[in-house]
């Protein structure tokens, strides 16, 4: 007799669900379930089913126990690995505790063996959140630009580690400002990129293409990762998605991991409405290609401001320097392109020359026998004080923000390079910094008050002639002593910046700097300090800093240099 | 010049003067010692009227600079030639602050002609000093040189407007600038095309017809002698055969002429020689029996240009062709001929009268710890140098005499609360526990003469003794760190020292001071090292600081300190033994220089 299935509802004995089979009259078994249910079985022979039933839990058992094996033997190592190292340097830096380097160094590797610890007991969350259908997606607006900067920067040290040839190639990019989860988006690639990079023998070949397709009202973005790796088996490819499985062979053994990331970003993947497409041969790679369908927003460029500037291009890269030549060109923003620094100079004094100045300089990152990017920055810094320059470079900037500031190059522009957010972002940076006046890099200060000590009289009113430009509203002292007088008559936060000479009689910038900082008053700390003199002892400089004052401007004043001062109190 | 420029001058000239006396001793002790003694404080006068004359009436002039008349800008000018007349270069950093200054306001004021003049000056100005640090591949000082590079490459870069500008100093500044990138380049094959593209610019009959008083023979003949230059690195084979063409030729137009001379002049033959071995146009064994005959023909008291070079720069250049060719340092006669050839270069060294001691010393000190090739049988690296280091730099000595004791008292403090601290110290793992304490204090004795060996060739000393360092000069200083540590670490007798060189200025939590490259965990030496950091603050900060400097050394312990051995300072008896010989009477140790100079 063939067997029929029916869900009752206990409460009014409705049948909720029914298979074809069921015959209310045979029923043989009714089974009660945890929802308020019962389960009705009939036709069956209770025995026969019974010896179904268990034949069937054993094997599902069986399996459940053997992912579950292979789950705890992979995790019990990887998670062991890290732990073994919290335990053995908690130890050293316990020993260790009055050497501060050595504690230290401890602690780092702690820091380091816990970062890993997390990242897997995150994976298991992970999937255990996707499993009990908590998985939210974000729907928020993202630049590609931003997605894709950040997930190589988090791929491309392991690239490097591994000494990975990485190609990384656009096409067909028509919007840029799409709208989606990048958290997930960037788990999903970085996951995959991962992979390669642990899969792909040393020095492999890696490459990654991002393209875009516009179907309808959406944006599919399609993501394509192939390597040169060990590659899966066809038996394998057909469980990768399983939790917990892992390929499984002689060559891959010390390779970290759960099992766990195909399975979440194939969830991922299917939470986004997306596709995962793998071919895979062993022994001779794989391809993996994600297409997400994705909302985009429209961006409306204006690019006239930056019509009327022009820039220099300083990079070796022939590809970033040709796209971006390529995007500048394409908005009629005037420019030049030169491959070494010499060229650069030698456009700089041309500029001068024939009076048609640069109004900024587009730097990539390299590095040559001669010099690098920023010992060229370091020059145009000290000769062309105040000119705004810009790194655009794969780099991660958090990394090198200090070492380019200190070059003066205070702005970054990520790579890869697409074309709308490039002038957007030039857009912020210059029409921010130029007014269309002729002084281009004058500060707005409308709403500040600057005071002016300086006890010479002619320089005195050539720095307050200069000043005036900026539109702040400006007083002056003769001395030190006048300068403090002044400054503790007037109201708390009256004054924002205080330019001090630091030669003058009655009471040197120095001693005033110093009875300012000591005087109590709430904004004794706040005010900006910046000492003017020609004095350059190394002991000097170091002073003004050590007794508060907030920087350096050398004598005699240097337009550029003073409003390039001015612009960080703006 | 302006009454305080020339009273500047003057006050240099005898800061100089007095320098002299600490190399010079007299027949009596106690005279000479007086003299020192009397010398120090004159020059701590002098430095402080300086330093007086600096801040109180140049800076305010450069403050000024706007509203400076000609004249005004004429004294100037004229000050910094004195400076730097490139015979007895006075104080490169102070030509330097004024040209920068001049050129900032040239820049502002958009004066082409001024600006390309100011370029090369102050781009000379920093080549000068930018040699305190030559040899260096240390990324800062890459950095710098980067900056001397550049000032003549935008001077040079005016070349376009040759024509269009119309006066000849402007022109022959363009000229000499053009010429200058190749004295200023690191890369040699850019210092050759540098070179390539000004020759043509100079025998050019256009451009010389437009300036034709300008010294076109003379950039002519310095130019094939900067192609000349690379003829040391010719056996490389990466030159074409266009370029291998015209350094052959270079070298014939300067060296061949010297080939038919009487009384040929070494400096001027050998290079011509060098050609030709390069070139595989004559062989190692007929190179090194020229060496030979040259080394042989000159007395060890020759010391004009061409018996200097034969004495000295030969024989080091000899004990380079045997490092280069280990094979030759299996047949006795090479090294043999070596130790004698090095014995005659110290002689002449040691005996080189006081004229000869300021620029040619720095650069035979560089050479030597650069290029000094200690194999068996000849004397160690180490004794080469502190004979070295006693001689020229006769303070320094003095002061590592005072640093071994406060060390040495130290050490001594530290064994007898834990015998085992050291026993990381490698060289003490090699040899027997009961002779430890004996090693351990004849090391901090030699280490107190070596750690800041990288100081010596920079010039750093006379600098001080004039004025304080400016920003420039003082980011150069940081590079003694480096240098010391890689000429040390390259030779067996003072390898030893190496760490302690490069990391004695260095924080112990390694969150400040410099240089980066030093890793104190990494560092076996690194106890010693944070030993070295107390004991050169103390010596360098009681003067000023007096009992306050064991305040200021407890505030910074755990950050700049090791705060094991800054709690040995807790002891109030401790810290009375070091200041007894901080402020003991430094006679003794003018004896032990005294004796050793005269020796």
């Amino acid at each position: 007799m063939a067997k029929g299935y029916a869900v009752k509802n206990n409460k009014n004995d409705e049948i909720l669900f029914r298979s074809a089979d069921f015959k209310e009259e045979k029923i043989t078994e009714q089974i009660a379930m945890s929802d308020e249910t019962t389960l009705l079985i009939s036709g069956t022979d209770p025995l026969q089913r019974q010896i179904d039933d268990l034949s069937r839990k054993l094997q599902e058992a069986e399996s459940a126990n053997l992912a579950k094996e292979a789950f705890l033997s992979n995790m019990s190592h990887d998670i062991r690995t890290p732990m073994n190292a919290i335990i053995g340097m908690t130890g050293l830096a316990k020993k260790n505790i009055d050497e501060k380097s050595r504690l230290l160094d401890s602690l780092n590797k702690i820091d380091s063996a816990s970062a890993h610890l997390l990242s897997l007991i995150n994976e298991v969350l992970d999937m255990s959140r996707i499993n009990s259908g908590k998985l939210l997606i974000n729907e928020e607006p993202f630049y590609l630009s931003d997605l894709l900067h950040d997930t190589l920067i988090i791929v491309r040290p392991q690239m490097e580690a591994k000494g990975h040839h990485f190609d990384v190639k656009y096409h067909n990019i028509v919007y840029e400002n799409l709208v989606g989860d990048i958290q997930r988006l960037r788990q999903i690639f970085v996951n995959i990129l991962n992979n390669s990079v642990k899969y792909t023998k040393d020095k492999g070949e890696i490459s990654l293409s991002i393209c875009e397709e516009v179907k309808d009202d959406k944006c599919e973005l399609i993501f394509n990762c192939t390597d040169n790796g060990m590659g899966m088996s066809q038996d394998f490819l057909k469980r990768i998605f399983d939790p917990f499985e892992r390929v499984n062979n002689s060559t891959n053994s010390g390779i970290e991991g759960t099992g766990l990331g195909m399975s979440i970003v194939k969830k991922l993947v299917d939470a986004m409405n997306g596709r995962i497409d793998i071919k895979s041969k062993e022994g001779e790679g794989t391809s993996i290609t994600i297409a997400i369908p994705l909302a985009y927003e429209t961006m409306d460029i204006d690019a006239s401001a930056l019509q009327k500037k022009r820039f220099l291009i300083v990079m070796e890269d022939d590809d970033t320097s040709k796209m971006l030549q390529g995007y500048l060109n394409e908005f009629s923003i005037p420019n030049v392109t030169v491959r070494d620094f010499t060229s650069a100079i030698t456009e700089f004094t041309d500029a001068d020359f024939e009076h048609h100045p640069f109004d900024g300089i587009l730097f990539g990152n390299f590095e040559n026998r001669t010099g690098n990017t920023f010992t060229m920055a370091s020059y145009f810094r000290k000769s062309y004080a105040g000119l705004p320059m810009v790194l655009i470079s794969e780099d991660d900037w958090d990394k090198i923000e200090y070492k380019a500031n200190r070059s003066g190059i205070e702005h970054f522009i990520p790579t890869p390079l697409f074309r709308k957010s490039l002038i957007s972002s030039l857009q912020e940076i210059f029409t921010k910094e130029h007014s269309a006046s002729a002084t281009l890099q004058t500060p707005d200060l409308s709403n500040k008050k600057i005071l002016l000590v300086e006890d010479n009289f002619i320089n005195r009113e050539i720095a307050l002639e200069l000043l005036r430009s900026t539109k702040a509203q400006l007083f002056s002292a003769e001395n030190g002593k006048a300068a403090l007088d002044m400054y503790l008559e007037s109201e708390e936060g009256w004054y924002d910046i205080i330019l001090m000479d630091i030669q003058m009689p009655v009471m040197d910038g120095y001693e005033a700097t110093t009875a300012i900082r000591n005087s109590g008053r709430k904004d004794a700390s706040t005010i900006r300090i910046y000492a003017m003199s020609a004095n350059v002892f190394a002991e000097d400089i170091a002073k003004a800093r050590s007794i508060g004052m907030d920087g350096h401007i050398g004598k005699p004043i240097d337009v550029a240099k003073l409003m390039q001062t001015l612009r960080g109190a703006e | 010049m302006k009454a305080y420029q020339e009273r500047y001058i003057a006050n240099l000239k005898q800061i100089l003067e007095r320098r002299d006396i600490f190399h010079m001793p007299g027949e009596d002790f106690n005279n000479w010692y007086a003299e020192c003694r009397q010398a120090e404080e004159k020059i701590n006068v002098l430095k402080k009227e300086n330093m007086d004359i600096l801040t109180k009436d140049l800076f305010p002039v450069l403050d000024d600079l706007y509203n400076a008349s000609d004249e005004d800008l004429k004294d100037l000018e004229s000050f910094s030639d004195q400076l730097m007349d490139w015979k007895n270069n006075l104080d490169c950093g102070v030509y330097v602050i004024i040209h920068e200054a001049m050129l900032r306001m040239y820049r502002v004021a958009k004066n082409p002609s001024r600006i390309i003049k100011e370029l090369y000056k102050l781009g000379m100005g920093i080549y000068y000093q930018d040699l305190a640090y030559r040899g260096s591949d240390h990324p800062l000082a890459r950095q710098l040189h980067f900056e001397n590079e550049m000032l003549f490459t935008e001077a040079a870069s005016y070349f376009r407007y040759f024509s269009s500008i119309s006066d000849d100093e402007t022109r022959g500044y363009i000229i000499r600038s053009l010429a200058n990138i190749s004295i200023s380049a690191n890369d040699r094959k850019k210092r050759l095309s540098s070179s390539i593209k000004t020759l043509n610019i100079v025998t050019d009959p256009y451009y010389i017809s437009l300036s034709p008083n300008l010294p076109w023979k003379n950039f002519e003949r310095r130019t094939y002698q900067q192609i000349s230059s690379v003829r040391s690195t010719l056996s490389r084979g990466d030159f074409s055969n266009e370029e291998l063409a015209l350094i052959m030729e270079a070298c014939q137009v300067i060296f061949e002429p010297e080939k038919g001379s009487d009384k040929p002049n070494v400096r001027w033959l050998w290079p011509y020689y060098e050609m030709e071995y390069n070139l595989g146009l004559a062989d190692l064994k007929t190179t090194l029996a020229r060496m030979e005959d040259l080394i042989e023909a000159a007395s060890y008291d020759q010391y004009d240009e061409s018996g200097l070079y034969a004495n000295v720069q030969l024989p080091v250049y000899y004990g380079r062709l045997l490092r280069d060719n280990p094979q030759l340092l299996q047949k006795d006669r090479y090294t043999s001929f070596l130790k004698d050839a090095y014995d005659k270069m110290m002689k002449t060294i040691l005996s080189m009268p006081s004229e000869y001691m300021s620029e040619y010393f720095l650069y035979i000190f560089y050479l030597l710890a650069d290029s000094y090739f200690e194999t068996q049988g000849v004397e160690p690296y180490f004794e080469v140098m502190k004979k070295l280091i006693v001689r020229f730099s006769p303070k320094r000595y003095i002061r590592a005499l005072l640093l071994s004791d406060i060390l040495e008292l130290y050490c001594n403090a530290i064994l007898s609360n834990d015998e085992h601290f050291f026993d990381e110290l490698p060289f003490l793992k090699e040899i027997n526990a009961g002779n430890h304490k004996e090693a351990l204090l004849q090391y901090v004795k030699d280490c107190a003469l070596f750690f800041d060996f990288g100081l010596i060739p920079m010039n750093m000393d006379r600098i001080l003794d004039t004025r304080s360092l400016f920003e420039r000069e003082a980011e150069i200083f940081t590079l003694h760190t480096d240098i010391g540590y890689q000429n040390l670490r390259r030779r067996a007798s003072t390898e030893r020292f190496a760490d302690v060189a490069l990391g004695h200025h260095r924080c112990y939590d390694e969150n400040g001071g410099y240089p980066e490259e030093y890793v104190r965990l990494d560092s076996d030496y690194r106890k010693m090292t944070d030993l070295f950091c107390i004991v050169t603050y103390l010596e360098e900060h009681y003067e000023e600081e007096k009992d306050q400097v064991f305040e200021s050394i407890a505030s910074k312990s755990h950050t700049s300190f090791s705060p094991v051995l800054v709690s040995y300072l807790e002891d109030k008896d401790f810290r009375n033994k070091i200041k007894e010989l901080l402020v003991k009477d430094k006679g003794p140790y003018y004896k032990q220089l005294y004796d050793q100079l005269k020796n």
